[in-house]
């Protein structure tokens, strides 16, 4: 921009004429310059900008004559803006800059109330719709050109249609050479089939017969518009410098302007978009590739102990740990990296929540109060997309079966309106949904009943409150009789079971009648990659997600009691069930008079010991499904590898956990 | 120069009109016979075949992890690059002797209606091209597992039901 100043500057001094193209350049600068300083809200650089367009503006259309007074506010403009430029980030200077800037804007103002003195065109022999048709520059080149004493002449060509805008450059790229093309204008009067007819306005220093023929046109095609001074100045055309392709000079301008606006906004794009929509295929894809790359650490890991363990390669081995270890801690700051990628606050799941609740509440016409806490608590995208559902259907139950009718609420001392609380909080690796409602509670008679007449109870069954509340989440259980639109056709609760643990999370319900539910779903913050203890029965090794490991201990076969033919352990004075993991797996056990170990494994408020041959320490596991037609047995999640090419088994702590409840059941 | 071009000259139609025959000879064959492309392989010395296109690879036997509480003829899973799939004795699975596995012992992979699985067999043969008039349905078997016989020279080669075989619908 200040090149341009300067070119400017020279040609005022040089003479009395404006080149277009440097005017105009200085306008496009003035231009993105307000559009970049309103995108980064500097209002004071935007408005001074304003201004400085402005007088380009009068000045490319002739309402401004170029003096002195206007170049050296332009030229002033030009260096506020660029010490303006530079304090950029420092709003006091910036604030400071305001007061002259304003005073800079006010004579600019007064600088464009002097305008140009007009002409008319009345004396050129040119039909009124052609003068007509001229945009505000065009009028301005023309009159510019006739003070100079230039021949005006209209020059009428037809072009085929298809090639049209070929031959039109052409023929602008020719006049070039004689002279400045004012204006092209679609001709007037029917044009040949397929053909079209221009007439372009031209001003030249060559007389129109010489045009003509240096053209290679008809002298016909050449119209003289008006004669100019027989001693006009050879100067070469302003024109001819023009870089605007076949468009006239008044569409040039406005290709200017409109390039001006469109560059301005594809730098606004680039300095705002840092954000990446990325598909989460994709990101899995990542996802998976960080798995793979810690499960060949683990093979590294394996090499350096192998080296190290050997005299004769310990040297080296001890380099090579070193060099693991490091690989080992940025693996680890890579893997958090793409697991942080992947995590998503829970706000967006809680406002369709929102909706459906209001929705609802005027469909069931019941008062209910939505309160919604840790919205910003983040999960996996892939597990907040599997949420969804099963949340949905705990908060459509609740607003459905347990919130009473006002009538009701009202005759049991409650507040009329029903209250229903969702709170989402981090508790270790795991994110727990709290949805609680101050509705009429589970009635646990009615589970029973239903229970047993499904077959799933035996009418002589002595269940604790604990398990006679986990039978809603028993297929085919609904404690409302009737079929609702909104919840309940039997299947529910069952499905929010089988979903979250699906997803390696369980569900926990406390109820108490006439107060009201809280249902707790516990999820893994992610289902990537997870930390495993190793364990091996019977040689065989297993793993345990961590994240459900409370402790392991060491004990003596002599330790374990008996209760009702189970196996119980004291555990800090409470009876924490055992189960012995070879039993349960039909491997060969151990002889039960041998020290084994404890693992304590528990989702939730339910914990049980399973009994293990040997620790064999911690491993990152990536848990993969197993593929094949013969379903796996309860209790095995899925397979990893841990290195080695033989993967081993992951078990499924959740229905551990549940058929424990079952087997007390069935005993 | 003149001399090597009118030899090249006088080469080039004969050279073209062999290829062009050959080609006329290939395509006729291929429309007139359906080739059926098979995998075949041993199973307690007797020879069996899967159709090629349900075939995703062949691999060496690696550690296969048993996995507790299944039916017998599950060896139990594999990890190939990453999946972990089970792998099905197949001599089991047909109700054939068992035997030990050995160093001919080869896992076919193969896609089946309900997805992916593999198959311990004694050992892997060939790949056959059969045209489908040598396919004879085969006598109905308790089993069934059987779908057709295929003739080769006077030897019958079985090949196998693989959706039936693996019944991964039937069990899932």
């Amino acid at each position: 921009m200040r090149q341009d100043l300067t070119d400017l500057n020279e040609e005022r001094v040089a003479g009395e004429s404006v080149d277009p193209d440097v005017v105009n350049r200085l306008f496009r600068s003035a231009h993105s310059l307000k559009g970049l300083a309103g995108l980064f809200g500097f209002d004071p650089i935007q408005d001074l900008a304003h201004r400085v367009e402005d007088i380009l503006d009068g000045l490319r259309l002739g309402r401004v004559a170029l003096a002195l007074p206007v170049v050296a506010l332009i030229d002033e403009s030009v260096h506020l803006f660029a010490s303006l430029l530079e304090q950029i980030g420092d709003e006091e200077a910036l604030a400071a800059a305001a007061e002259p800037i304003g005073r800079l804007a006010e004579r600019i103002q007064a600088a464009r109330e002097t305008p140009a003195a007009k002409s008319e065109f009345g004396d050129l022999a040119l039909e009124p719709s052609v003068l007509r048709a001229l945009t505000e520059y065009e009028e301005h080149r023309l009159r510019e050109n006739i003070r100079r004493g230039r021949h005006i002449c209209l020059i009428d060509s037809t072009f085929e249609i298809i090639s049209f805008e070929e031959g039109l450059s052409q023929l602008t790229t020719a006049i070039r050479e004689v002279g400045e093309v004012l204006s092209t204008l679609p001709a007037p009067g029917a044009a040949p089939e397929a053909q079209i007819r221009f007439s372009l306005l031209v001003a030249s220093d060559t007389p129109a017969g010489e045009v003509a023929s240096r053209l290679g046109l008809a002298a016909g095609a050449v119209r003289l518009v008006q004669a100019g001074a027989p001693s006009a100045a050879a100067v070469a055309s302003p024109a001819a410098a023009r870089p605007s392709g076949i468009a006239g000079a008044g569409e040039g301008a406005a290709g200017a302007h409109r390039d001006s606006g469109e560059s301005s906004e594809s730098e606004s794009l680039k300095s705002i978009s840092d954000t990446v929509r990325v598909d989460i295929h994709k990101l899995d894809e990542l996802m998976n590739l960080v798995g793979e790359l810690v499960i060949q650490r683990g093979a590294i890991g394996e090499l350096v102990a192998r080296l190290s363990a050997d005299t004769a390669t310990a040297r080296i081995g001890s380099d090579f740990a070193k060099v693991h270890k490091t690989l080992d801690r940025k693996l680890r700051e890579l893997q958090s990296a793409v697991l942080d990628v992947r995590m998503v606050p829970l706000s967006q799941v809680f406002e369709k929540i929102s909706r459906v609740v209001r929705r609802l509440r005027s469909d069931l016409g019941k008062d209910v109060r939505l309160e919604l806490r840790g919205a910003d608590t983040e999960l996996d995208k892939l597990i907040v997309e599997e949420l969804v559902d099963p949340l949905m259907h705990v908060v459509r139950n609740a607003l459905d079966h347990a919130i009473e009718p006002r009538e009701e609420r009202i005759a049991g001392g409650k507040d009329p309106e029903g209250r229903i609380r969702i709170e989402a909080f981090q508790r270790g690796n795991h994110v727990v949904i709290a949805v609680a409602d101050d509705g009429r509670g589970v009635d646990t008679a009615a589970l029973r009943a239903l229970a047993e007449a499904k077959g799933l109870l035996q009418p002589g069954d002595v269940l604790s409150e604990r398990e006679a509340l986990d039978l809603m989440f028993s297929p085919g259980i609904s404690t409302r009789s009737e079929v609702t639109e909104t919840s309940g056709r039997g299947v529910g609760m069952d499905v929010v079971h089988t979903n979250l643990t699906a997803l390696g999370g369980v569900v926990d319900v406390e109820s108490t009648p006439g107060r009201g539910t809280t249902i707790s779903m516990i999820l893994p913050i992610t289902l990537a990659i997870i930390q495993s203890l190793i364990v091996v029965v019977a040689r065989q090794r297993f793993a345990i997600p961590l994240n459900a490991v409370h402790e392991t201990l060491l004990i003596d076969g002599s330790e374990i009691q008996r209760s009702e033919g189970r196996e119980l352990l004291n555990l800090r004075g409470e009876a924490l069930p055992l189960r012995r993991l070879a039993v349960e797996f039909d491997l060969p056990a151990a002889s039960p008079e041998a020290k084994s170990f404890v693992v304590v494994i528990g989702l939730g408020e339910t914990r049980m010991g399973l009994l293990v041959d040997r620790l064999d320490g911690q491993q990152d596991t990536v848990i993969k499904p197993i593929q094949g037609p013969i379903p796996v047995v309860r209790g095995i999640a899925g397979a990893t590898e841990l290195g080695d090419q033989e993967p081993v088994l992951v078990l499924d702590v959740s229905a551990l956990l549940a058929d424990l409840g079952r087997r007390r059941e069935t005993l | 120069m003149s001399a090597s071009l009118a030899e090249t000259g006088a080469a080039a139609p004969r050279w073209q009109d062999l290829a062009r025959l050959a080609a006329e000879r290939r395509s006729a064959e291929v429309e007139s016979v359906v080739v059926r492309q098979l995998l075949t392989f041993v199973l307690d010395a007797s020879p069996y075949a899967v159709p090629v296109e349900r075939v995703r690879e062949i691999v060496r036997v690696r550690p296969i992890t048993p996995v507790p509480r299944v039916p017998s003829d599950m060896c139990g899973v594999i990890s190939l690059r990453g999946e972990i799939l089970e792998v099905i004795d197949l001599r089991l699975r047909l109700r054939l002797r068992a035997a030990p596995r050995g160093r001919a012992s080869r896992i076919i992979v193969v896609h089946s209606v309900g997805g992916v699985a593999g198959v311990l067999v004694d050992g892997v043969s060939e790949v056959l091209a059969v045209p489908e008039d040598a396919l004879r349905p085969a006598a109905a078997t308790e089993a069934g597992n059987v779908e057709t016989l295929c003739v080769r020279g006077d030897r019958f080669i079985s090949l196998i039901d693989l959706d039936r075989v693996l019944g991964f619908d039937a069990q899932r």
